[in-house]
């Protein structure tokens, strides 16, 4: 129960804080929105009309879990960055709940309260771009909280990182560009990928908004592959944040900015 | 009375950046903090005061020895640890800015596992013991230093641990701010709760703490009760004045022979700490060496910043103290 009570906590903190910096979050949408519109006139005005229809809808969704992935697997890194900053991180490691809960509960916060967000950015471009996605909740849902464990798990990374290194920003910058990759390359393209974080869950969630496939149209092997992907990463993640968090407090490095 | 805090041997070593220098913040430091002990961690800077706070706190890991509360080892038993210990480390940027005095108790009693619900009433309470009432729903960013600083001790102290620990809680608050917290560190020490405070604000240790523990280049320097240290400095304090002012010759002679407190700027006066009440005798040969007249010698009262400032500069020998059955490690 009082693990609950921290994802609340948390839950109420990001609320609180999107609420406090409105103009932030406003600057989101529109930011993902102009990408969006970016990608859309490209693909309009560039690209061949044949299959404009199916590239926009393969670009809606990818935009989206560009910004899902960036916000997951940097999410962490940047949490430890700011919380160092501010002075607070020492704070949480005060906790008898393990920091690395107390920071999983506050991405799972951010991601649920900017799924919202997200939500009405996609309704958005969806009406701009006259292309409206299917929305099979029963297959959304579990592809979603699957692709997020292992997003995070690679965000645990990144906080390892960041709990070492401290500035990671240079690296944060470009790494928004391999996650761009990750995202629009098709899972199909090489065996290899399946090793890549975030691939299958990205070309799956593709599939059911755009192709309209369901839950139990993916076949065992893809849940299983897709399953066994995120739960490596996640564990990974936080094999390697655990390791970076024991090193920052040997070399005495843990709230230091 | 049991311990609830125990320093066992620890060592810490920092490697400078970029580079192959290694330097000792703490060496084999060793000491013990009982349950509803009020203890003063004093030191210069780069004693090594930080750097310990955060072992007990178990932020670093020591590279030797061990740091037990309550019994469990910080470093294997960390979670079981932090539930007897909470801190105030930075003071006022140990809170969320951009959310109300409320929001940020209710988030940090949430982090521990509390739901706000239940912490609901010890708010209140502590909102109305740290007059913070009208601040309630103000955001931290909006409060004063002296507001953000008592809001940071009430956080610690809704974690309801046994243990507090405070790194410099009147840093930089005015006299009349320093005076609320000082009176609130107070209170919470009546609650019956282990306080240690670290801090470089003297009146504060010689108000509020019971012992104290200086740490001098990584080691313990001095580890006794407040009290005892100032009578043992109290009664052999004595202040000199002078018909003329001191020779260099006297002033060397003086600085040689004798634990000397201060000099007045003039060199006609001084405070002298004498070993023994014979040494009064030694004192005046040295005044009659250039024939100085005395126009008056009183005990005088000390204060623990100069009781500090002797035991730090190496100015009390370490006979002196073990005469005394003082413990000067």
């Amino acid at each position: 129960m009082y693990l609950l009570n921290v994802v609340g906590a948390n839950l109420r903190k990001v609320a609180i804080e999107m609420r406090r910096y409105l103009p932030n979050t406003i600057s989101m949408i529109v930011t993902i929105y102009a990408i969006f519109l970016m990608f859309f006139l490209g693909i309009k005005f560039i690209g061949n009309p044949s299959s404009a229809e199916a590239n926009t809808q393969y670009m809606i969704v990818t935009t989206v879990m560009w910004f899902l992935t960036l916000m997951a697997m940097q999410g962490i890194g940047w949490e430890i960055t700011t919380e160092a900053t501010r002075g607070t991180l020492e704070q949480l490691y005060m906790s008898p709940v393990p920091a690395w809960f107390i920071l999983f509960a506050r991405m799972l916060a951010t991601i649920l309260l900017n799924l919202v967000v997200y939500a009405v950015i996609l309704l958005l471009i969806m009406a701009t771009s006259s292309q409206w996605l299917r929305f099979d909740l029963l297959t959304l849902l579990p592809l979603f909280f699957i692709s997020i464990l292992g997003m995070i798990g690679v965000g645990f990374m990144v906080a390892g990182l960041a709990l070492i290194f401290k500035q990671i920003q240079a690296f944060l910058q470009i790494a928004q560009f391999i996650f761009l990759a990750m995202v629009a390359v098709p899972i199909g393209l090489s065996p290899y990928l399946e090793l890549v974080p975030v691939v299958r869950a990205s070309s799956m969630i593709r599939e059911a908004m755009t192709s309209g496939v369901s839950l139990f149209d993916f076949g065992a092997n893809a849940w299983l592959l897709l399953s066994l992907n995120a739960f490596v990463y996640f564990s990974l993640g936080l094999l390697i944040y655990k390791w970076a968090e024991t090193r920052a407090m040997n070399l005495g490095l843990l709230g230091q900015y | 009375m049991s311990t609830l805090i125990e320093l066992e041997a620890i060592s810490k070593i920092y490697k400078k950046r970029g580079g192959k220098e290694k330097v000792a913040a703490v060496t084999d430091l060793s000491f013990e903090i009982a349950r509803g002990e009020i203890v003063g961690l004093l030191g210069p800077n780069g004693a090594g005061k930080t750097t310990t706070i955060k072992m007990i706190c178990g932020l670093i890991r020591p590279d030797e020895g061990h740091v037990f509360v309550n019994s469990f080892d910080i470093v294997r038993e960390r979670q079981k640890a932090l539930r007897s210990i909470s801190a105030v480390l930075e003071g006022n940027r140990n809170l969320y800015w951009r959310m109300t005095v409320q929001e940020n108790l209710e988030y940090f009693a949430g982090n521990r596992g509390h739901s706000a619900r239940s912490v609901r009433s010890e708010i209140n309470r502590l909102i109305e013991q740290f007059r913070l009432e009208s601040k309630r729903h103000e955001l931290v960013n909006n409060l004063s230093r002296g507001m953000q600083q008592k809001l940071a001790i009430a956080v610690a102290m809704l974690a309801g641990t046994e243990a507090v620990l405070l790194d410099e809680p009147t840093l930089g608050l005015d006299v009349e701010t320093g005076y609320e917290v000082r009176e609130l560190l107070r209170a919470i020490a009546q609650e019956g709760r282990t306080v240690i405070i670290s801090t470089h604000d003297m009146p504060v240790v010689q108000d509020l703490c019971e012992r104290t523990v200086i740490i001098s280049s990584g080691r313990v320097l001095v580890d006794d009760r407040v009290s005892s240290l100032m009578k043992l400095f109290e009664t052999k304090a004595y202040s000199v004045s002078l018909a003329k002012p001191l020779s260099q010759m006297q002033v060397t002679r003086l600085k040689a022979t004798f634990a000397v407190l201060s000099f007045a700027d003039d060199y006609k006066s001084f405070t002298v700490t004498l070993e023994h009440d014979e040494a009064i005798y030694t004192l005046m040969d040295i005044l009659r060496l250039e024939r100085t007249p005395v126009e008056a010698l009183d005990r005088t009262s000390i204060h623990f910043e100069q009781v500090f400032r002797q035991l730090v500069n190496g100015q009390v020998k370490n006979h002196q103290m073990r005469e005394s059955n003082h413990v000067l490690a």
